[in-house]
């Protein structure tokens, strides 16, 4: 369980998290809300790229936002990127290798634990395969294979099928299902699409203007008027 | 493999064909390399541009000079002393330098090569005499020479000792490269954040690869004390910080094997200037150039162009080598 | 510890030179706002100026005045070529590509000058180096007088001229945003093209000044300007007072240190250590920008 209290970020004079207050229980969990809303803010907080001027990050109980960011990914916090950040210049298996060996122990050896992850995302490629040659899928599971090597505790997915057509975001889809399972993690996936964020989140919450406007069972945020008002941008009267 | 094949030529067939002019050069070329070998870590694979390394190099063959004067200690000893003492001053610079970018970090390693440089100057090298410094003027006459390890006081066995040590440190890169180190510098070269997300320990890593490159670096100071003999502060120009960065850059920093085609340049394409009648500013001109050419088409370097440009370079080599093989070398 | 008598005429040195750094440092400053380059090879331009306005008097006989106003030029001309030719392609690139291009020109020009006039020692008096009076007992000629003041002139002139002129308000906009200036229909290139002139022209003044200051040798001329880079990262590469201020103390810091003798010899690392000193200090916080360079 994550529980976020009063976080506030500030740019400036820009507030892209303004009073942000919510329980992520458990399982994979979505965070939706239009753009600009303050999620991948909200990531870059919980990943130590931006200081909140307020606030509180627990995670299982620990204050997360207390510990140096390199030292996140030793305690299990993971994450992909808007923009794929897979290294190019190393291969499949060293992309997910770093992960592994900058994060602590995993269950097997370093190769088990490698492999393991590459078979779980479903990635058929050569492992000693560089990744600047290879596409935006294969490139997208290969971020996500390092977000669950070892012994992951948080996952954060942004937009992790964006580009993708409907046949690879299914697969993803599957893919994110499984984690919690997997490795026990709790998963919080950002995404506009809806039907990916159906599939695969349990429990959704919606931000706008970096505050919460609505949580709950998936379904029924999707369907809540206020959250549709926020996309469409209507005024609320 | 082909490297193994050419240091084996190098070190047994390469002195008996080379007057002693050459011995010098190449073993001057073998020094360069691994001084080119500590800049092209420190930009290929962690993306760090250091302005000083020339100044660094020459605080290196003053920690050798010194306690080559000073104590008896043996050379191989001399050898890691030096890289330890410049490893530890490298690292005491470069850590809080650490929390600067890019262009930042560069000025502020050019800062500290002026800084080296001033201090140098005032206190010059040691040369057997007394003191801390051990520096005295009356020494200057003496012909008080930096002595070499017992096995190898002559010119071809001191240049095989070069070679054989340099042939170590490329190792010793070779082996970071293609272990966590080297996976850790690659992600932080393409992506701080992917790193930092990944665990890595950024300023660690930077201070390791700012580490090992003043390692090698003062490595190579001990080794250019005992090939010159003596040391003055015009070896150690500060243009050179600069010419360094060209060949390092025109070499290729994308692979180590781009330092040694970078100590060529820098020592080996002057010498052959020399014996043709022409000026070596003609290469600074050139090296200029070749930035300018680096960053804006190949940022690899010349390593990624090397099949073509070997063939040019190959006969060049051998136009200089045939005027020089006689054991003369040509006024 | 000398007396103050001693340390007098080492103030009229030091404002001098200090006026100079400044307006160099200005000129390094504008460059990088407009443009995002920081033109190491500054000093290298001013080098090569003054030795060919050296060339013009002393082989081909020319009036002083012309050979000068040739040395200003010459430094406007080349920084111009250079910054169209290497301004563009280079643009969206980090800082730090920039300005270890500008080192390939600096190396150009150092090779050049190395080649055609050697490294034998020259000098060029300014006709105002013989001009000297008396302020208490302390001795002034015309060019460290106009050392000093272009120092200040300079400054102040540039920072009105960024303020209340059309070009100059472009170029800030340059410098705050570049893609966003683009699309307000500035013309890019030009307002571009106008401050690598400028700063060129600069790097003439400077390297005619400091010929007769310091003296006429390639390679000294060209590393001063890591003095001059010293006052403009302490005034983080952004504003103009600073830019001024800081290099009138480095400069006055360098001088009045030489008449200590105990650590004269170690007075030319003055700008060094301050510069290291203000960048450690910029860099306390974690995230550490130098200005807000354009591209």
């Amino acid at each position: 369980m994550i529980e976020v209290e009063n976080l506030q970020v500030r740019f400036g004079g820009v507030r892209p998290i303004d009073g942000m207050t919510l329980t992520f229980p458990g399982g994979t969990c979505g965070l939706i809300g239009p753009n600009g809303a303050g999620k991948t803010t909200f990531f870059n907080v919980l990943s130590g790229f931006v200081k909140p001027v307020a606030g509180a990050v627990r995670a299982f109980g620990e204050d997360l936002l207390g510990m140096p960011d390199y030292r996140r990914a030793r305690w299990g916090l993971r994450r992909t990127f808007q923009t794929e950040q897979a290294i190019e210049k190393l291969s499949v298996y060293d992309n997910v290798a770093l992960a592994h060996e900058h994060s602590g122990d995993g269950r097997g050896s370093l190769a088990e634990d490698v492999l393991g992850a590459l078979d779980f995302v479903g990635l058929e490629v050569d492992p000693r395969s560089k990744v600047g040659t290879l596409g935006a899928r294969e490139r997208r599971l290969v971020e996500v294979a390092r977000a669950v090597v070892g012994k992951p505790r948080v996952v954060l997915l942004d937009e992790p099928a964006a580009g993708l057509p409907d046949e690879e975001t299914q697969h993803m889809g599957r893919v994110i299902r499984q984690i919690p399972e997997h490795s026990g993690a709790l998963v919080i996936l950002v995404d506009h699409d809806m039907s990916l964020v159906s599939a695969c989140c349990e429990v959704t919450a919606v931000l706008d203007f970096g505050k919460l406007i609505a949580s709950g069972p998936t379904a029924e945020v999707l369907r809540d008027e206020k959250v549709m008002k926020a996309y469409l941008g209507t005024e609320e009267t | 493999m082909v490297i193994v094949a050419l240091l084996a030529f190098v070190l047994a067939a390469l002195p008996s064909m080379l007057s002693t002019y050459w011995i010098t050069v190449f073993t001057a070329v073998a020094i360069y390399a691994v001084v080119a070998l500590g800049l092209n870590l420190l930009m290929g694979r962690v993306g760090l541009v250091s302005l000083g390394q020339i100044a660094v190099l020459a605080l290196g063959a003053w920690v050798a000079a010194k306690l080559l004067f000073d104590t008896s200690l043996p050379f191989p000893v001399v050898i890691l002393l030096s890289g330890l003492i410049t490893m530890v001053l490298g690292t005491i610079v470069g850590l809080p330098a650490l929390r600067l970018t890019g262009l930042y970090l560069a000025l502020i390693t050019l800062m500290m090569a002026g800084a080296i440089t001033v201090v140098l100057a005032a206190t010059d090298f040691p040369n057997g005499g007394p003191g801390f410094l051990a520096h005295s003027e009356s020494s200057l006459g003496s012909g008080a020479t930096i002595r070499r390890p017992a096995v190898a006081e002559t010119d071809p066995a001191y240049f095989r000792y070069v070679v054989v040590t340099a042939a170590l440190m490329f190792l010793v890169a070779l082996w970071h490269v293609r272990s966590k180190a080297g996976r850790a510098w690659e992600a932080i070269r393409q992506s701080e954040p992917a790193a930092l997300a990944a665990g890595v320990n950024i300023t660690l890593y930077k201070l390791w690869a700012f580490a090992l490159a003043s390692f090698m670096t003062g490595v190579a100071g001990a080794l250019l004390a005992g090939n010159v003999g003596q040391l003055f502060n015009y070896q150690f120009p500060t243009r050179d910080n600069i010419i360094l960065l060209a060949v390092v850059l025109m070499g290729g920093i994308y692979s180590i094997w781009g330092a040694l085609v970078a100590g060529l340049l820098f020592r080996y394409l002057p010498a052959l200037l020399d014996t043709w009648g022409l000026p070596a500013d003609l290469l600074t001109i050139l090296f200029g150039v070749g930035v300018l050419q680096v960053l804006l088409t190949a940022p690899a370097g010349i390593v990624e162009q090397f099949p073509k440009d070997m063939a040019r370079l190959g006969r060049l080599v051998a136009r200089g080598a045939g005027r020089v093989v006689g054991g003369v070398r040509r006024a | 510890m000398p007396s103050w008598e001693e340390f007098r005429p080492f103030i009229v040195t030091g404002l001098a030179l200090g006026g100079v750094y400044s307006l160099s440092g200005v000129g390094l400053v504008v460059l990088y706002r407009a443009t995002g380059v920081l033109n190491l090879a500054f000093g290298a331009v001013g080098a090569m100026g003054a030795l060919i306005a050296w060339e013009l008097i002393n082989n081909a006989n020319w009036p002083d005045g012309l050979a000068y106003l040739v040395c200003v030029v010459f430094g406007g001309v080349v920084t111009l070529l250079y910054g169209l030719l290497f301004g563009p392609p280079l643009a969206g690139r980090d800082p730090l590509v920039k300005a270890t291009a500008t080192l390939g020109l600096a190396l150009i020009l150092l090779g050049a000058m190395s080649w055609i006039w050697s490294d034998k020692a020259r000098s060029m008096i300014l006709p105002t180096s013989n001009e000297n009076f008396m302020v208490s007992d302390v001795l002034v000629n015309y060019t460290q007088v106009i050392g000093f003041a272009f120092g200040v002139v300079v400054t102040v002139v540039t920072a009105a001229f960024l303020r209340y002129t059309n070009l100059g308000t472009a170029m800030r906009a340059l410098a705050n945003d570049r893609e966003i200036t683009a699309t307000l229909g500035v013309p890019v290139r030009r307002v571009e093209a106008a401050a690598w002139l400028g700063s060129g022209l600069l790097a003439g003044v400077a390297g005619l000044l400091l010929s007769n200051l310091v003296g006429l040798d390639a390679n000294t001329l060209t590393f001063l300007v890591i003095s001059s880079l010293a006052a403009a990262l302490i005034a983080r590469l952004q504003s103009l007072t600073v830019t001024l201020a800081a290099g009138i103390v480095v400069g006055l810091v360098n001088a009045l240190i030489t008449p200590i003798l105990s650590i004269s010899e170690y007075r030319d690392m003055t700008p060094f250590i301050l510069a290291i000193i203000a960048l450690l200090w910029l860099s306390r916080h974690r995230e550490v920008r130098i200005g807000r360079a354009a591209g």
